[in-house]
């Protein structure tokens, strides 16, 4: 197994994203508010003329993102024909997985079993691999959040 | 599948959609040999291509369609509705088998022979009903390519189309191409804000100028690409007629108007089924039988017609038929059973508003109107699905005459006009076409008040529902007073007014409208999103949606209370507009707008501050002067409030006018100062409103010259029409009888060389007038159109009498 993965940190923890459903890295510019949606909903942005929804990853996993520093640059991917800028702790490197991604026994606790499909090793270590589609979803149903 | 297979499927769904319509005309006229030939020719082709595709049952099926038809052509045969019936159904089989087809599906076996023995002279009733229609077996797969060839199908039928080259496009292909040149315009836009700020450099801004141009013209292309003339969507409506008016056992015609009027792809396919159900409601609940018809006085074929029109930037689509009508009675009592409005409500309304209520959620048109029942999907979907496409839909009818629904439809759904609003420091865009108007709510109309948690503004004698933008947001609340915000009067769908209230305005601009992530449309208050010209992303708010959410749609017509018409005349009586000024010492007053005669400048120098009131002459007027400051005047020119009581003037020295307000507010009288009448809240400010009645008994006076010059003028229409008013305005009093004695008289020049000429005497100093600006030498005549110098000799002209 080959997969190229963009490695970030997330609410302190490593993780990472199967390169091919990153479109870009992008440097983040004003973000305008966005108001009655969710909280990891920061706003939208735009970029060369596209405009983003900008994601709070700590959020939308259920941490609070003041505990953690935050990268200036976003990881903007592609889900169901909108475009997403992610908000991330760091973007760390790109690295090539060296496993399949494995359960490990206990699990991963609840807030990141919900977003992450399994581990996978790395050459820098073992990391967690994000499921873009469930950190998109909210982190509870939208009744509750908005 | 290989290419030449898609040809095929392509080919035939394009000659198909067109022989539908052809084929029900030809059954209205069954001697018309364009419409056979047409039909004929398509079984034909079918039959050819089918043949070299190796499809022996399409070929069976056109086979025996075309020797059908061949023996009508060669008169060997009338045609006859069971004849077209057969044949449609023909037609309907081969289009299911083309579709398994491009699915690559096994087509399900048997049926044909029935369809092929149906076609035979004096065969077996075989009703078009009994006929097995099979259902699209694979309808999701191939909607898109089909939209492409039915964009190709209407070029292919348009009589000017058919020399024009063509291309067939996936459609997906085209909106890639739209949606880039979109987001070209929107990096032009950045791009120019940037320049903008670079400063002007001539290098640049050449290039970029035609850039602009450029853009301009591909995107005015792109948009016609994505055009689709109307006729796709109408031409299968006269088959859905015919089907219609025969499973219900009744006559109808159908009329088609403005076929070429072109809209957007998308949008000719969101209209599709509500346009699909208004018919149905036609024809199902309009349409009377024929026998009803028949007592009625009608005649027994109904008829339905749907004409499209453009205007603007919207396309209107009307739908009338002849039919029985809505009946107000039953639907105002309907309604009212709903609750949608009250009994009282009901009294009051208009017959045309009690009709819109069919297009409220739930309202079933089959109780009311007809005794046939509904296919349970109301005319609230109609509305709904027209209302997410930015248009509207309104009913008009006249019962036992007919129905006539009319569409308002947006030309493009991706480029609208946004006016965009600020809340809380925040913009946000709100399509332009809900604006009814925008209403400064310092200008007084609006009177906003809160009755209990409700805003209410008064909007034309109307209490209309207000929402806060920043609250339906939840935005911090605005810094700015209820009284400072901006109104923007929102008119819904159905016609229902709101008020939504914003910090400010900040322009209008053609925005392209972006989807929006789930995550943001689930908060359910944006239709999406766009960059303004600086780069920023705005976002769309949905209306529709906000406006549901403050729960003011459904009862909205509850809560849109006409104010008493009593009230009405009460406030037009109280409130009195006055002007508001600032006066020497700084204050703000008001004084009553009927006193103010007009507002004068004049050159201090004109003051004459000896005696002991100060006095002005104004237009050779001496008015007593109020108001003045002590001590020297530092300006060169004054503003003045000349106040008129009809006899006595009065020129009121003020720094500066503010606006003609109205007086809403209560008035409270205040004694300490004798000229002050009451002092009043506008806006947020006390003034004080000058007593006029003391004012005129204190300083009063009649101006000195109070009778008016009398002028004569010559005869004339031109005299009459333009001198005259003129005159009038400059103080004069024109002299129409002749035994009036004249100050002063105007004549033509040549009229008066003629009097001259035999001595005439004249009363009063004459002023001449001549034809050309350019004076002979020595001529004392003025040019006809010089004012200010026709003034000035006229003047000159009474002096010279007066001294006289």
């Amino acid at each position: 197994m080959n997969t190229l993965l963009v490695m970030a940190q997330i609410a302190g923890r490593r993780c990472a994203i199967e390169a091919p459903h990153v479109d870009m890295v992008i440097e983040m510019g004003a973000i305008t508010p966005v108001p009655r949606t969710p909280d990891f909903v920061s706003g939208i942005t735009a970029v060369r003329s596209q405009t983003l929804t900008v994601i709070d990853a700590r959020l939308a996993i259920g941490f609070d993102p003041g505990a953690f520093a935050m990268d200036h640059r976003a990881i903007v991917a592609t889900h169901e024909r909108s475009a997403y800028a992610i908000r991330v702790d760091a973007i760390e490197d790109i690295c090539t997985a060296v496993s399949e991604p494995d359960q490990v026994p206990g699990g991963f606790g609840e807030a990141w079993a919900r977003v992450s499909s399994g581990l996978v090793e790395t050459r820098v270590g073992p990391a967690l691999l994000l499921n873009l589609e469930s950190l998109l979803r909210a982190p509870e149903p939208f009744g509750a959040a908005a | 599948m290989d290419d030449l297979l898609a040809d095929f499927v392509a080919e035939t769904r394009e000659m198909l959609e067109a022989s539908s319509g052809e084929i029900v005309a030809w059954e209205a006229d069954p001697t018309d040999r364009a419409r056979l030939d047409t039909i004929f020719r398509f079984v034909h082709t079918v039959k050819g291509n089918c043949g070299f595709f190796d499809y022996p049952r399409l070929a069976a099926l056109s086979h025996a369609a075309e020797d059908a038809l061949a023996d009508c052509r060669a008169g060997r045969r009338e045609p006859d509705s069971r004849l077209v019936t057969a044949v449609l159904a023909i037609i309907d089989r081969i289009a299911a088998m083309v579709d398994a087809i491009e699915a690559e599906e096994e087509f399900e076996i048997g049926g044909d022979e029935e369809l092929i023995a149906a076609l035979e002279e004096g065969g077996d009733d075989t009703d078009s009903s009994s006929s097995p229609r099979t259902e699209q077996p694979e309808p999701t797969l191939a909607d898109a390519q089909e939209n492409a060839e039915q964009d190709k199908a209407a070029h292919s039928r348009s009589d000017t189309a058919v020399a024009q080259r063509s291309i067939r496009l996936p459609v997906d292909l085209l909106d890639r191409v739209m949606s880039g040149v979109s987001d070209m315009v929107l990096a032009r836009n950045d791009l120019a804000h940037r320049l903008r700020q670079a400063g002007t450099q001539p290098m640049i801004d050449g290039p970029f100028e035609r850039l602009t141009s450029i853009l301009n013209d591909v995107r005015d292309a792109i948009t016609r690409m994505r055009m689709q003339r109307i006729e796709t969507l109408f031409a299968a409506f006269p088959r859905l007629v015919r089907d219609l008016s025969q499973t219900l056992d009744k006559q109808v015609t159908i009329d088609l108007e403005g076929g070429d009027v072109e809209l957007d792809r998308e949008m000719i396919e969101m209209i599709r089924d509500p346009l699909t159900h208004i018919i149905r409601n036609s024809i199902d609940h309009g349409i009377e039988p024929p026998s009803e018809r028949k007592a009625a006085g009608k005649r027994e074929t109904g008829s339905l017609s749907i004409a499209a029109r453009q205007a603007g930037n919207t396309i209107s689509i009307v739908v009338s038929d002849d039919g029985r009508g809505l009946c107000p009675d039953k639907i105002g009592a309907k309604a009212a059973s709903m609750g949608l409005i009250t009994e009282d409500e009901r009294e009051g309304m208009a017959l045309n508003d009690i009709l819109q209520s069919i297009f409220q959620p739930g309202f079933s048109t089959a109780e009311t109107v007809s005794n046939i029942s509904g296919r349970g999907v109301g005319l609230d979907v109609v509305r709904q699905n027209l209302e997410r496409i930015g248009g509207t839909i309104s009913v008009k009818s006249t019962k036992g005459v007919g129905t006539l629904f009319t569409l308002q439809i947006p030309l493009t759904l991706s480029i609208i006009t946004g006016l965009n609003v600020v809340a809380s420091g925040q913009r946000f865009s709100i399509p332009q076409s809900y604006v009814e108007e925008i209403i400064h709510s310092s200008s007084r109309v609006l009177d906003f008040t809160t009755v209990g948690e409700t805003g209410l503004v008064t909007f034309r004698g109307n209490r209309v529902p207000c929402l806060k933008l920043s609250e339906v947001l939840e935005l911090p609340p605005s810094e700015l007073a209820d009284d400072d915000l901006t109104m923007v009067m929102l008119k819904l769908a159905n016609g229902d007014l709101f008020a939504l209230a914003v910090d400010d305005i900040h322009s209008h601009s053609d925005i392209v409208v972006k989807p929006l992530a789930l995550a943001v449309m689930q908060a359910g208050i944006y239709a999406g999103s766009s960059l303004l010209d600086d780069g920023m992303p705005v976002l769309l708010l949905d209306i529709t949606s906000i406006a549901a959410q403050g729960n003011i749609v459904s009862d909205l017509r509850g809560r849109l209370h006409k104010v008493r018409e009593e009230d009405e005349d009460n406030q037009v009586k109280d409130h009195s507009r006055a002007m508001l000024f600032t006066d020497f010492e700084g204050r703000r007053r008001a004084i009553r707008l009927d006193l103010v005669k007009r507002i004068e400048t004049v050159q201090t120098s004109a003051l004459d501050r000896s005696g002991l009131t100060p006095r002005v002459v104004i237009d050779g007027a001496i008015l007593p002067i109020i108001g003045l400051p002590d001590g020297p005047i530092e300006r060169e020119k004054l503003r003045f409030l000349r106040l008129s009581d009809g006899d006595s003037q009065l020129a009121y020295a003020i720094r500066e006018v503010v606006e003609a307000a109205e007086l809403s507010g209560s008035l409270t009288p205040v004694s300490d100062d004798p000229l002050v009448e009451a002092v009043t809240l506008l806006g947020d400010e006390t003034i004080s409103l000058l007593d006029g009645h003391e004012l005129f008994a204190r300083f009063g006076e009649a101006p000195i010259e109070s009778r008016k010059p009398v002028c004569r003028l010559p005869q004339g229409e031109w005299s009459r029409t333009i001198l005259a008013p003129l005159l009038t305005n400059a103080g004069y009093e024109v002299a129409s009888e002749p035994d009036i004695q004249e100050d002063v008289a105007i004549w033509f020049e040549d009229e008066y060389e003629a009097a001259a000429a035999i001595d005439m005497e004249f009363a009063a100093p004459v002023v001449r007038l001549r034809e050309t600006p350019e004076a002979p030498e020595n001529s004392p005549t003025i040019y006809r159109y010089d004012r200010e110098g026709l003034l000035a000799a006229l003047n000159s002209a009474r002096r010279a009498k007066g001294q006289g």
